[in-house]
């Protein structure tokens, strides 16, 4: 039996509450601080040169006229820091400036520091650089080819390609699966890229100081990753660098690698000295991208006498852009995340990740999963609908059990994936609409299920995914340190709750330093959607370990046994006797009589899990969320143009720790998924971004937004914090495919290249009605 | 980004505004008028063309009037939207006002600022950078089009939501310049291509327009394509006044806005007095489209906007009808 103060304090406690997040009164207020909002004394302004060529030798830099301008302070090329660096330890093919080639149009060449922007821009016109330009790799196709050396964008590559990754999986016999279906079919599927577009461009301030310490503010998701990685760019231990993360204006994957104009800012700092800051302007966070890879990809699917599913097969082939980032993971993504949330025997899968001389691609929400879901759940709605089985209900007899194991060795133990069908289909009313609305109406259905955070972390230091460190002092208020970063996502007030209601206190007890690595104890950072899992526990152990303190001062002040308190409601109460209670302030002050200032510490590792084969840590993770979508639409007949009415989003968080800040997560997700498959493109002509601006990158407005429903549906993963999986990534999965289901449902017609635009279902509705016409003749 | 240098005069009456004019052409100075500033201003910040004086015309008294028969070229596109008057007697300019832009935008833009709104083009509404690294454009420090490669004209997208409306009520433009105040009727002020643009000259302003109380006899309506429903241009546009006696058209205005470098007028096409109903409409559906030309540099591709001028122009037809 457990003791009483291990029950959670879930009657009078935080968990489950709808609590606006901590710093939106900040933020609504406009007192957030922000990298941009911070002017040090002596700052000056960095701007960066950048490549016109989306290819090219640098033959020569001469920086001597730009030195001379009046008010500029440093000039730095790539030459002054050749030290390669990267987010994975596998790739690490970035420097802070181009050293020898270019390789995609607003590629960072040169940098000054001056006293104004427009010193700045004037040193920019004055640095001379001549290049030679190479021939440029835009189509990825273009990219499989072997080519002379000079020709490839990075030294590793695979076979003299431009090939940055390959990845070849095989689970059980897919060919013999695919021979002997009831139903199988091959399709290609195109994807365009797309970008995060975050509110706050990328900006950053370094400054060199008088003590020749680094300290650099950043907009970043990974102020750990961009700690190790200025030390190897910078050649100087960790120690004297410290990296603060300002509030940071939206992130989704964008923010999470380490970046050059950070390293740049750094060099330029130390360089003259002083401060400086570089501010990108809109364009420039295109050049920066890091977004959804552009991607074709094969699906081969087969479904048995049966009607289940035999056999998938994927082929990827992903536009990485010029550098690495995360690609290998999202290599493996494209595949790997194809196994769940249906029972899959036979997988077998090819991903190919190239480099090409465009703006880098990386982490986008819901990374790597997304495009390869959308191809699978149309082929598995074309089975059903061929099959003359109800689309819902064939997924739902597909789905995996909990606590199973995937074909490629993926551990499952909670999964809601039955009951997110079941709530989505009973509260859209599935089954009086599926097939029955007019021409021009239709319903649709798709399923999705994504990481909790990397089991496996990207570097293999034996020490915890997560720590956090708590202090109380004799104000009673609990200072909760973590580098997790709170991005816009809600992880500080996620922080907070915990901590809080494990001591039973309100949450204004509860402060959060999540900025500051001097002070903040290691967190790998916000990406994969691991910080409510990983930081939660972390955070719940560390509570657990002061509420013992506390306890036990309650124990030593009242002569009763420390198993029969419990902490609520600002008291240590023995819930034995509950007459017998202890003010929390002053079971602080007896816990600190010897000890001064209390402080513990929790931290998280994954257990250890997954196969033995190559790639086996992909897609690994402690649990995994599960999602079924609903919607409904229709289409102006006239125009093409898709109207969105309904989405009946159901979503296995585990436990909805702040259900307010779930159901936050789940309709942004569908605004950025509706957006990669209604409008967004990040278009090109021929290596020059064509639309970097907001009126030409078409994010979703609020015009089109549906009316979204959120279904909660809860599991309670016993690994997870108080049950609590994630609800960042995974509700993006689902929104794509069922629109496009829906579409199918509304008009017949398939897609199978997105963005699905207006033009495209009008031209597609003409298409229709000729062969309709045909066939009647 | 940032705004280049200039100096930013605000006279406060016309007869202010004529001598400060005179005085910058005499001293040689360039210089662009600037009303709501919402495309004066993005165009400047990515460099195109911009001049070193800058005159506000924001605090030039008595430019602001709205009524059916004359509008200020101060007045702001909001408050076409709000005029419960102009909504009775010309429906179709104030649904075209509500759909400029976006609610915040239509606080700023002005009419005369929308009627002379530049021309947009994905290779000419593009940072100084990017154009550098593409090659510049003849409208903006080039010497070729990248639309259409030729070295003459300038096929850049006419954007303006209400100018077709003004076309269909054959408005006339009232001009204020240093020589003087003329009048120009709207179906004569654009002038194809994408540079030229209009026959206002540079030292002129826009300061009022003028509705004849005819046009009040028709019916009008606008149909705007655009990818979504707001902060969006006009890719494709068209404005209908109709009259109608005894079932047959007695007067026809077609405009389009969102296709070429210019608003084009086509008047009635060629059907004055035929029947009103579905074969008319398709009738005019046909013609139009024979008409219109578009071309690959806004949103959506030319093909489509073309066919959706046709579809726009048929529903208009057969809902005023």
């Amino acid at each position: 039996m457990s003791h009483p103060h291990e029950i959670p304090n879930q009657d009078h406690g935080l968990i489950g509450k709808r609590i606006p997040l901590i710093d939106a009164f900040r933020k609504a207020a406009g007192q957030a601080i922000y990298t941009d909002d911070i002017q040090l004394p002596g700052q000056l302004v960095g701007k960066i040169l950048r490549s016109p060529h989306p290819h090219a030798k640098i033959l020569s830099i001469d920086t001597s006229r730009a030195e001379s301008i009046p008010g500029v302070h440093a000039v730095v090329t790539g030459k002054e820091a050749t030290n390669h660096f990267g987010v994975l330890p596998v790739s690490q093919d970035e420097t802070a400036l181009a050293v020898d080639k270019v390789l995609f149009i607003g590629d960072n060449v040169a940098a000054v520091a001056a006293e104004s922007e427009e010193i700045a821009l004037k040193a920019l016109g004055a640095i001379q650089v001549e290049y030679e330009p190479l021939q440029a790799f835009l189509k990825m196709e273009d990219s499989l080819e072997q080519v002379p050396e000079e020709l490839r964008l990075h030294p590793k590559t695979v076979d003299g390609t431009n090939i940055h990754k390959q990845v070849e999986q095989e689970f059980g016999d897919f060919d013999e699966a695919y021979e002997k279906a009831l139903w199988k079919k091959r399709q290609t599927f195109r994807f365009i890229g797309v970008t995060h577009a975050f509110t706050e461009p990328m900006c950053t301030i370094a400054h060199f100081d008088a003590d020749e310490r680094l300290t650099l503010w950043s907009a970043t998701q990974v102020p750990h990753y961009l700690h190790r990685a200025l030390a190897k760019v910078m050649e100087m231990p960790m120690h004297k660098i410290r990296v603060i993360r300002p509030t940071v204006g939206g992130g989704f994957g964008g923010k999470s690698d380490p970046f050059p104009h950070e390293m740049v800012a750094a060099l330029l700092s130390r360089k003259c000295r002083r401060p400086v800051k570089i501010l990108f302007d809109r364009e420039e966070v295109f050049y920066s991208n890091h977004g959804r890879h552009p991607s074709k990809i094969e699906v081969a699917l087969a479904i048995d006498a049966n009607k289940k599913i035999s056999g998938l097969h994927v082929d990827a082939l992903i536009d990485g852009g010029a550098w690495g980032s995360f690609g290998v993971v999202t290599t493996y993504y494209n595949g790997v995340l194809a196994n769940g949330p249906y029972r899959l025997p036979n997988f077998r899968y090819r991903g190919r990740r190239v480099y090409s001389n465009k703006p880098p691609c990386g982490a986008m929400r819901g990374h790597g999963a997304v495009n390869t879901r959308y191809a699978y759940e149309i082929l598995l709605d074309e089975a059903a609908h061929d099959l003359g089985i109800d689309p819902a209900a064939f997924r739902r007899d597909n789905v995996l059990p909990p606590n199973t194991k995937t074909i490629n060795e993926l551990r499952i133990t909670t999964s809601g994936i039955g009951e997110c069908i079941d709530r989505a289909v009973e509260a859209s009313g599935w089954k009086e609409k599926y097939g029955k609305l007019p021409f021009g109406h239709g319903i649709g259905i798709a399923g999705g299920f994504y990481i909790s955070g990397s089991a496996l972390p990207i570097h293999w230091d034996k020490i915890p995914q997560s720590t956090v460190h708590l202090k109380v002092d004799l104000d009673g208020g609990v200072t909760i340190h973590s580098l997790a970063a709170e991005i816009g996502q809600g992880s500080d007030t996620m922080l907070a709750q915990i901590v809080a209601d494990v001591l039973g206190l309100p949450i204004h007890f509860c402060r959060v330093f999540s900025e500051d690595t001097d002070t903040a104890p290691i967190d790998l950072g916000s990406y994969s959607s691991r910080v409510t899992f990983m930081a939660g526990n972390a955070a719940r152990k560390a509570a657990e370990n002061l509420r013992h303190l506390l306890i036990q001062a309650a124990a030593d002040l009242t002569g009763y046994p420390a198993e029969v308190f419990v902490l609520r409601n600002e008291r240590v109460v023995n819930c034995t006797m509950p007459e017998i209670q202890v003010p929390y302030l002053e079971a602080v002050r007896r816990a600190m009589k010897d000890c001064g200032a209390l402080q513990t510490s929790g931290c998280y590792q994954a257990p250890p899990m997954g196969g033995k084969f190559k790639g086996a840590a992909a897609g690994l993770s402690p649990t995994y969320s599960f999602q079924a979508f609903v919607v409904e639409l229709s289409v102006d007949l006239q125009t093409g143009k898709p109207k969105l009415h309904d989405v009946w989003a159901a979503h296995d968080c585990g436990k909805a720790l702040n259900p307010l800040a779930v159901e936050g997560q789940i309709e942004g997700s569908i605004h950025m998924g509706l957006g990669q498959v209604l409008c967004e493109e990040f278009a090109y002509n021929k290596g020059n971004v064509l639309n970097p601006n907001f009126l030409d990158y078409r994010t979703l407005s609020p015009m089109e937004m549906p009316r979204v429903h959120p279904i909660l549906v809860e599991t309670c993963d016993p690994e997870g914090p108080f049950g609590a999986k994630e609800c960042g990534e995974g509700p993006l999965l689902p929104i794509l495919p069922a629109v496009s289901n829906a579409l199918f449902d509304a008009i017949g017609v398939r897609f199978y290249e997105l963005p699905i635009t207006a033009d495209r279902i009008w031209r597609a509705l003409k298409r229709k009605k000729k062969e309709e016409a045909k066939s009647l003749v | 980004m940032r705004l280049p240098e200039f100096q930013l005069h605000h006279p406060t009456n016309l007869e202010d505004l004529k001598d400060l004019t005179r005085k910058l052409q005499a001293s040689g100075d360039c210089f662009d008028f600037i009303a709501g500033g919402t495309d004066v201003l993005p165009n400047y910040k990515n460099r195109l063309n911009p001049k070193t004086q800058v005159i506000s015309l924001s605090k030039v008294q008595g430019l602001d009037r709205i009524s059916p028969t004359c509008l200020g070229a101060m007045a702001r596109v909001r408050d076409l939207v709000d005029h419960e008057d102009l909504a009775r007697v010309f429906p179709g300019l104030v649904e075209a006002a509500s759909l400029v832009a976006s609610p915040i935008l239509r606080n700023l833009a002005t009419v005369g600022g929308n009627l002379l709104l530049d021309t947009r083009c994905y290779y000419f509404n593009q940072s100084e950078f990017w154009r550098a690294s593409k090659g510049y454009c003849l409208k903006a420090d080039g010497d070729a089009c990248l639309v259409v490669p030729q070295k003459e004209i300038c096929y850049a997208t006419y954007s303006g939501d209400l100018a077709p409306l003004f076309l269909v009520l054959d408005a006339e433009f009232e001009l204020h310049g240093p020589k003087g105040i003329r009048k120009v009727p709207a179906r004569e002020f654009y002038q194809f291509d994408g540079i030229r643009r209009f026959v206002k000259n540079p030292d002129e302003i826009l300061a009022f327009i003028h509705i004849p109380e005819s046009a009040q006899n028709l019916r009008t309506g606008y149909r705007k394509l655009r990818a979504r429903d707001t902060i969006e241009y006009p890719v494709m546009g068209v404005a209908m006044g109709l009259m109608t006696k005894k079932g047959k058209i007695e007067q026809l205005e077609i405009a389009l806005t969102g296709s070429e470098a210019v608003p084009l007028w086509y008047g009635d096409l060629g059907f004055g007095g035929e029947p009103v109903g579905e074969d008319t409409a398709e009738g005019i559906q046909k013609a139009l489209l024979e008409r219109v030309k578009t071309y690959k540099n806004v949103p959506f591709p030319p093909g489509y906007r073309r066919s959706m001028a046709g579809e726009f122009v048929k529903e208009l037809f057969l809902k005023l009808a």
